[in-house]
Protein backbone atom coordinates (compact mmCIF):
# COMPACT_ATOMS: atom_id res chain seq x y z
CA UNK A 1 0.00 0.00 0.00
CA UNK A 2 1.55 3.45 -0.71
CA UNK A 3 -0.49 5.20 2.12
CA UNK A 4 2.67 5.74 4.13
CA UNK A 5 6.09 4.97 2.97
CA UNK A 6 7.75 5.24 6.25
CA UNK A 7 5.57 2.63 8.04
CA UNK A 8 6.90 0.02 4.93
CA UNK A 9 10.15 -0.07 6.61
CA UNK A 10 8.65 -1.27 10.17
CA UNK A 11 8.38 -4.75 11.43
CA UNK A 12 4.68 -4.88 11.64
CA UNK A 13 3.85 -3.74 8.13
CA UNK A 14 -0.09 -4.81 8.44
CA UNK A 15 -0.86 -3.60 11.43
CA UNK A 16 0.72 -0.51 11.58
CA UNK A 17 -0.76 0.52 8.38
CA UNK A 18 -4.27 -0.48 9.20
CA UNK A 19 -3.69 1.64 12.16
CA UNK A 20 -2.87 4.76 9.86
CA UNK A 21 -5.62 4.16 7.32
CA UNK A 22 -7.98 4.43 10.52
CA UNK A 23 -6.28 7.10 11.91
CA UNK A 24 -6.56 8.84 8.50
CA UNK A 25 -9.71 8.54 7.86
CA UNK A 26 -11.08 10.11 10.83
CA UNK A 27 -10.14 13.17 9.42
CA UNK A 28 -6.52 14.17 10.99
CA UNK A 29 -5.22 16.52 8.01
CA UNK A 30 -1.57 17.20 9.80
CA UNK A 31 0.31 14.21 7.67
CA UNK A 32 2.06 16.67 5.43
CA UNK A 33 0.06 15.43 2.55
CA UNK A 34 1.16 12.18 2.48
CA UNK A 35 -1.52 9.79 0.76
CA UNK A 36 -4.28 12.89 1.24
CA UNK A 37 -5.42 13.99 -1.56
CA UNK A 38 -6.17 17.77 -2.02
CA UNK A 39 -10.10 18.82 -0.93
CA UNK A 40 -11.90 18.20 -3.95
CA UNK A 41 -15.60 19.73 -2.94
CA UNK A 42 -15.05 22.04 0.32
CA UNK A 43 -17.06 24.73 -1.08
CA UNK A 44 -20.03 22.76 -2.53
CA UNK A 45 -20.22 20.57 0.40
CA UNK A 46 -20.30 23.70 2.78
CA UNK A 47 -23.43 24.94 0.96
CA UNK A 48 -25.15 21.22 0.82
CA UNK A 49 -24.73 21.00 4.86
CA UNK A 50 -26.40 24.39 5.37
CA UNK A 51 -29.02 23.52 2.28
CA UNK A 52 -29.82 20.15 4.06
CA UNK A 53 -30.31 21.65 7.54
CA UNK A 54 -26.55 22.52 9.30
CA UNK A 55 -25.71 25.50 10.65
CA UNK A 56 -24.55 28.52 8.13
CA UNK A 57 -20.74 27.61 9.00
CA UNK A 58 -20.19 23.63 9.60
CA UNK A 59 -17.57 22.43 11.50
CA UNK A 60 -14.34 21.58 8.97
CA UNK A 61 -14.28 18.05 10.37
CA UNK A 62 -17.17 17.30 9.62
CA UNK A 63 -17.25 18.42 6.08
CA UNK A 64 -14.24 16.70 5.44
CA UNK A 65 -15.72 13.29 6.79
CA UNK A 66 -18.68 14.12 4.40
CA UNK A 67 -16.12 14.66 1.34
CA UNK A 68 -14.44 11.05 2.56
CA UNK A 69 -17.58 9.21 2.19
CA UNK A 70 -18.45 10.91 -0.72
CA UNK A 71 -15.84 9.43 -2.84
CA UNK A 72 -15.90 6.37 -0.96
CA UNK A 73 -19.20 6.27 -2.35
CA UNK A 74 -18.92 7.15 -6.06
CA UNK A 75 -15.45 4.81 -6.06
CA UNK A 76 -18.11 2.16 -4.56
CA UNK A 77 -20.69 2.97 -7.23
CA UNK A 78 -18.11 2.80 -9.97
CA UNK A 79 -16.27 -0.52 -9.10
CA UNK A 80 -19.93 -1.91 -9.18
CA UNK A 81 -20.78 -0.53 -12.26
CA UNK A 82 -17.51 -1.89 -14.04
CA UNK A 83 -18.43 -5.38 -13.02
CA UNK A 84 -21.84 -5.62 -14.78
CA UNK A 85 -23.35 -5.02 -17.64
CA UNK A 86 -20.46 -4.11 -20.40
CA UNK A 87 -16.96 -5.10 -18.13
CA UNK A 88 -14.78 -2.40 -17.57
CA UNK A 89 -17.07 0.90 -18.75
CA UNK A 90 -19.62 2.57 -16.66
CA UNK A 91 -22.77 3.34 -18.35
CA UNK A 92 -26.20 4.84 -17.48
CA UNK A 93 -28.00 1.77 -17.32
CA UNK A 94 -25.73 0.34 -14.75
CA UNK A 95 -25.73 2.80 -12.35
CA UNK A 96 -29.58 2.70 -12.67
CA UNK A 97 -29.58 -0.93 -12.05
CA UNK A 98 -27.82 -0.64 -9.12
CA UNK A 99 -30.07 1.96 -7.82
CA UNK A 100 -33.26 0.13 -8.48
CA UNK A 101 -33.94 -0.86 -4.75
CA UNK A 102 -33.39 2.62 -3.57
CA UNK A 103 -36.11 4.67 -3.85
CA UNK A 104 -35.08 8.06 -3.68
CA UNK A 105 -32.24 7.66 -5.38
CA UNK A 106 -33.74 6.14 -8.34
CA UNK A 107 -36.63 8.80 -8.45
CA UNK A 108 -33.85 11.31 -8.60
CA UNK A 109 -32.15 9.61 -11.54
CA UNK A 110 -34.81 9.14 -13.57
CA UNK A 111 -36.13 13.07 -13.07
CA UNK A 112 -32.74 14.20 -13.75
CA UNK A 113 -32.04 12.10 -17.04
CA UNK A 114 -35.90 12.91 -18.02
CA UNK A 115 -34.66 16.95 -17.52
CA UNK A 116 -31.54 16.65 -19.31
CA UNK A 117 -33.16 15.05 -22.35
CA UNK A 118 -35.77 17.85 -22.40
CA UNK A 119 -33.27 20.47 -22.18
CA UNK A 120 -31.18 19.08 -24.98
CA UNK A 121 -34.66 19.01 -26.92
CA UNK A 122 -35.62 22.74 -25.73
CA UNK A 123 -31.80 23.78 -26.84
CA UNK A 124 -32.31 22.62 -29.96
CA UNK A 125 -35.07 23.62 -31.22
CA UNK A 126 -34.64 27.17 -30.18
CA UNK A 127 -31.20 26.46 -32.26
CA UNK A 128 -33.01 25.93 -34.98
CA UNK A 129 -35.37 28.56 -34.69
CA UNK A 130 -32.33 31.02 -34.65
CA UNK A 131 -30.86 29.44 -37.87
CA UNK A 132 -33.68 29.89 -40.37
CA UNK A 133 -34.36 33.66 -39.38
CA UNK B 1 -39.89 18.08 -2.04
CA UNK B 2 -37.21 16.83 -3.88
CA UNK B 3 -39.33 15.64 -6.87
CA UNK B 4 -38.87 18.89 -8.40
CA UNK B 5 -35.94 19.11 -10.77
CA UNK B 6 -33.63 21.92 -10.25
CA UNK B 7 -34.52 24.06 -13.43
CA UNK B 8 -35.89 26.57 -10.93
CA UNK B 9 -36.56 29.65 -13.53
CA UNK B 10 -39.05 28.25 -15.46
CA UNK B 11 -41.24 26.69 -12.30
CA UNK B 12 -42.72 29.93 -10.76
CA UNK B 13 -43.06 31.48 -13.56
CA UNK B 14 -45.16 28.91 -15.59
CA UNK B 15 -47.35 27.74 -12.38
CA UNK B 16 -48.29 31.67 -12.15
CA UNK B 17 -50.49 31.41 -15.50
CA UNK B 18 -53.25 30.00 -14.07
CA UNK B 19 -54.02 32.23 -11.33
CA UNK B 20 -53.48 35.25 -13.62
CA UNK B 21 -55.45 33.94 -16.65
CA UNK B 22 -55.55 35.11 -20.50
CA UNK B 23 -53.07 37.48 -20.42
CA UNK B 24 -50.40 35.65 -18.67
CA UNK B 25 -51.33 32.61 -20.71
CA UNK B 26 -50.76 34.60 -23.99
CA UNK B 27 -47.66 36.10 -22.36
CA UNK B 28 -45.82 32.51 -21.50
CA UNK B 29 -47.08 29.91 -24.16
CA UNK B 30 -44.83 29.65 -27.45
CA UNK B 31 -46.49 31.83 -30.46
CA UNK B 32 -48.34 28.52 -31.94
CA UNK B 33 -50.26 28.39 -28.50
CA UNK B 34 -50.50 32.22 -28.39
CA UNK B 35 -53.13 31.42 -31.42
CA UNK B 36 -55.54 29.80 -29.29
CA UNK B 37 -57.05 32.50 -26.69
CA UNK B 38 -57.97 33.47 -30.15
CA UNK B 39 -60.45 31.60 -31.87
CA UNK B 40 -61.89 30.52 -28.92
CA UNK B 41 -62.50 34.31 -27.76
CA UNK B 42 -64.55 34.54 -30.81
CA UNK B 43 -67.35 32.50 -29.37
CA UNK B 44 -70.35 33.34 -27.51
CA UNK B 45 -70.84 30.76 -25.06
CA UNK B 46 -68.84 32.32 -21.87
CA UNK B 47 -68.96 29.39 -19.79
CA UNK B 48 -67.19 27.57 -22.39
CA UNK B 49 -64.52 29.71 -23.03
CA UNK B 50 -63.57 29.88 -19.67
CA UNK B 51 -63.23 26.39 -19.16
CA UNK B 52 -61.28 26.30 -22.54
CA UNK B 53 -58.86 29.02 -21.68
CA UNK B 54 -58.46 27.25 -17.98
CA UNK B 55 -57.35 23.96 -19.09
CA UNK B 56 -55.01 25.67 -22.02
CA UNK B 57 -53.64 27.65 -19.49
CA UNK B 58 -53.28 24.58 -16.74
CA UNK B 59 -51.73 22.17 -19.44
CA UNK B 60 -49.57 24.43 -21.18
CA UNK B 61 -48.59 26.14 -17.25
CA UNK B 62 -46.34 23.06 -15.62
CA UNK B 63 -44.19 22.37 -18.81
CA UNK B 64 -42.77 25.08 -20.89
CA UNK B 65 -41.08 22.65 -23.33
CA UNK B 66 -43.67 20.49 -23.46
CA UNK B 67 -46.16 23.45 -24.99
CA UNK B 68 -45.94 22.82 -28.08
CA UNK B 69 -47.29 18.58 -27.09
CA UNK B 70 -49.79 20.32 -24.67
CA UNK B 71 -50.87 22.59 -27.40
CA UNK B 72 -51.97 20.26 -29.63
CA UNK B 73 -54.84 19.21 -27.23
CA UNK B 74 -56.33 22.59 -25.76
CA UNK B 75 -56.67 23.46 -30.31
CA UNK B 76 -58.72 19.65 -30.58
CA UNK B 77 -61.04 21.20 -27.62
CA UNK B 78 -61.12 24.60 -29.21
CA UNK B 79 -62.31 22.97 -32.86
CA UNK B 80 -64.84 20.91 -31.07
CA UNK B 81 -66.27 23.73 -29.79
CA UNK B 82 -66.47 25.79 -32.90
CA UNK B 83 -67.92 23.17 -35.05
CA UNK B 84 -71.52 23.95 -33.70
CA UNK B 85 -72.96 22.66 -36.70
CA UNK B 86 -71.36 19.13 -36.78
CA UNK B 87 -74.17 17.98 -34.06
CA UNK B 88 -74.38 17.45 -30.47
CA UNK B 89 -74.18 13.67 -30.80
CA UNK B 90 -71.14 13.71 -32.92
CA UNK B 91 -69.43 16.15 -30.64
CA UNK B 92 -70.04 13.76 -27.88
CA UNK B 93 -68.65 10.74 -29.98
CA UNK B 94 -65.82 12.99 -30.70
CA UNK B 95 -65.29 13.97 -26.62
CA UNK B 96 -65.79 10.73 -25.33
CA UNK B 97 -63.39 9.31 -27.96
CA UNK B 98 -60.31 11.62 -26.68
CA UNK B 99 -61.05 11.58 -23.10
CA UNK B 100 -59.12 8.29 -22.01
CA UNK B 101 -56.07 9.37 -23.73
CA UNK B 102 -56.38 13.05 -22.81
CA UNK B 103 -57.60 11.53 -19.34
CA UNK B 104 -54.57 9.64 -17.85
CA UNK B 105 -52.44 13.11 -18.89
CA UNK B 106 -54.44 15.17 -17.17
CA UNK B 107 -53.99 13.06 -14.15
CA UNK B 108 -50.79 13.70 -13.85
CA UNK B 109 -50.41 17.09 -15.26
CA UNK B 110 -53.23 17.48 -12.48
CA UNK B 111 -51.40 16.26 -9.55
CA UNK B 112 -48.36 17.95 -10.64
CA UNK B 113 -50.21 21.13 -11.09
CA UNK B 114 -51.30 20.62 -8.01
CA UNK B 115 -47.77 19.82 -6.00
CA UNK B 116 -46.64 22.82 -7.76
CA UNK B 117 -49.12 25.18 -6.24
CA UNK B 118 -48.47 23.76 -2.98
CA UNK B 119 -44.94 24.36 -3.13
CA UNK B 120 -45.21 27.56 -4.21
CA UNK B 121 -48.11 28.54 -1.09
CA UNK B 122 -44.92 26.95 1.04
CA UNK B 123 -42.21 28.91 -0.20
CA UNK B 124 -44.14 32.27 -0.23
CA UNK B 125 -44.78 31.85 3.22
CA UNK B 126 -40.92 31.18 4.01
CA UNK B 127 -39.15 33.72 6.68
CA UNK B 128 -35.83 35.19 4.87
CA UNK B 129 -33.21 31.97 7.06
CA UNK B 130 -35.96 29.63 5.53
CA UNK B 131 -35.36 31.09 1.74
CA UNK B 132 -31.73 31.47 2.30
CA UNK B 133 -31.31 27.71 3.33
CA UNK B 134 -34.25 26.14 0.49
CA UNK B 135 -31.87 28.30 -1.91
CA UNK B 136 -29.30 26.65 -0.92
CA UNK B 137 -30.37 23.22 -0.89
CA UNK B 138 -31.61 23.41 -4.89
CA UNK B 139 -29.03 25.26 -6.27
CA UNK B 140 -26.24 23.64 -4.25
CA UNK B 141 -24.18 20.84 -6.44
CA UNK B 142 -20.78 18.66 -7.55
CA UNK B 143 -18.86 20.03 -9.75
CA UNK B 144 -19.44 18.17 -13.09
CA UNK B 145 -15.97 18.20 -13.69
CA UNK B 146 -14.53 17.12 -10.48
CA UNK B 147 -16.62 14.35 -10.84
CA UNK B 148 -15.98 13.29 -14.16
CA UNK B 149 -12.30 13.68 -13.22
CA UNK B 150 -12.56 10.90 -10.56
CA UNK B 151 -14.93 8.65 -11.76
CA UNK B 152 -12.54 8.67 -15.20
CA UNK B 153 -8.94 8.39 -12.50
CA UNK B 154 -10.94 5.27 -11.52
CA UNK B 155 -12.18 3.52 -14.51
CA UNK B 156 -8.99 4.40 -16.54
CA UNK B 157 -11.73 4.92 -19.31
CA UNK B 158 -13.57 7.99 -20.62
CA UNK B 159 -17.76 8.28 -19.35
CA UNK B 160 -20.31 9.74 -20.99
CA UNK B 161 -21.85 13.19 -19.80
CA UNK B 162 -25.07 11.15 -18.53
CA UNK B 163 -23.33 9.43 -16.25
CA UNK B 164 -21.90 12.16 -14.22
CA UNK B 165 -25.02 13.94 -14.41
CA UNK B 166 -26.48 10.11 -12.48
CA UNK B 167 -23.52 10.38 -10.28
CA UNK B 168 -23.61 13.73 -9.12
CA UNK B 169 -26.97 13.74 -8.30
CA UNK B 170 -27.22 10.10 -6.29
CA UNK B 171 -24.35 11.97 -4.64
CA UNK B 172 -26.27 14.65 -3.26
CA UNK B 173 -29.32 12.37 -2.24
CA UNK B 174 -26.59 10.54 -0.61
CA UNK B 175 -25.14 13.75 1.24
CA UNK B 176 -28.83 14.24 2.34
CA UNK B 177 -29.33 10.87 3.69
CA UNK B 178 -26.30 11.09 6.15
CA UNK B 179 -27.34 14.78 6.73
CA UNK B 180 -30.55 13.89 7.76
CA UNK B 181 -29.20 10.77 9.91
CA UNK B 182 -26.50 13.14 11.79
CA UNK B 183 -29.11 15.80 12.66
CA UNK B 184 -31.42 12.94 14.14
CA UNK B 185 -28.30 11.60 16.20
CA UNK B 186 -27.75 15.13 17.37
CA UNK B 187 -31.33 15.98 17.92
CA UNK B 188 -31.76 12.16 20.02
CA UNK B 189 -28.74 13.15 22.19
CA UNK B 190 -29.69 16.25 23.08
CA UNK B 191 -27.70 18.60 21.06
CA UNK B 192 -27.17 21.60 18.46
CA UNK B 193 -26.42 22.53 15.63
CA UNK B 194 -23.30 22.64 13.99
CA UNK B 195 -22.90 18.75 13.15
CA UNK B 196 -20.07 17.36 14.95
CA UNK B 197 -17.91 14.19 13.47
CA UNK B 198 -19.24 12.34 16.31
CA UNK B 199 -22.57 13.06 14.82
CA UNK B 200 -21.88 11.86 11.43
CA UNK B 201 -20.26 8.82 12.32
CA UNK B 202 -22.96 7.45 14.71
CA UNK B 203 -25.11 8.36 11.68
CA UNK B 204 -22.83 6.54 9.31
CA UNK B 205 -22.79 3.41 11.93
CA UNK B 206 -26.59 3.31 11.43
CA UNK B 207 -26.95 3.79 7.61
CA UNK B 208 -24.08 1.11 7.52
CA UNK B 209 -26.53 -1.52 10.03
CA UNK B 210 -29.72 -0.48 7.30
CA UNK B 211 -27.25 -1.21 3.99
CA UNK B 212 -27.42 2.00 2.78
CA UNK B 213 -23.73 2.35 2.57
CA UNK B 214 -22.01 0.34 -0.07
CA UNK B 215 -19.69 -1.81 1.14
CA UNK B 216 -17.96 -4.23 -1.26
CA UNK B 217 -14.84 -4.04 1.19
CA UNK B 218 -15.72 -6.81 3.93
CA UNK B 219 -17.77 -9.93 2.69
CA UNK B 220 -19.69 -11.62 5.31
CA UNK B 221 -19.09 -15.51 5.23
CA UNK B 222 -22.33 -16.93 6.30
CA UNK B 223 -21.35 -20.64 6.54
CA UNK B 224 -18.05 -21.61 7.82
Amino acid sequence: MDRDPSSRKMADEDDEQAFDEDVEESGSGAEGGQGRRKRLFSKELRCMMYGFGDDQNPYTESVDILEDLVIEFITEMTHKAMSIGRQGRVQVEDIVFLIRKDPRKFARVKDLLTMNEELKRARKAFDEANYGS
Amino acid sequence: MDSEPEVKPSAPPAAESPKAGEAAAAVTSSDAAAEQPGPSSEEEEEEEEAAAEEAEGGKQAPHGEEAAAAAAEPREEGAEEEDDEEGDAAQQAKRLRMEPVRDKKDKKQKVDEDEIQKMQILVSSFSEEQLNRYEMYRRSAFPKAAIKRLIQSITGCSVSQNVVIAMSGISKVFVGEVMEEALDVCDKWGETPPLQPKHMREAVRRLKLRGQIPNTKYKKVSFN
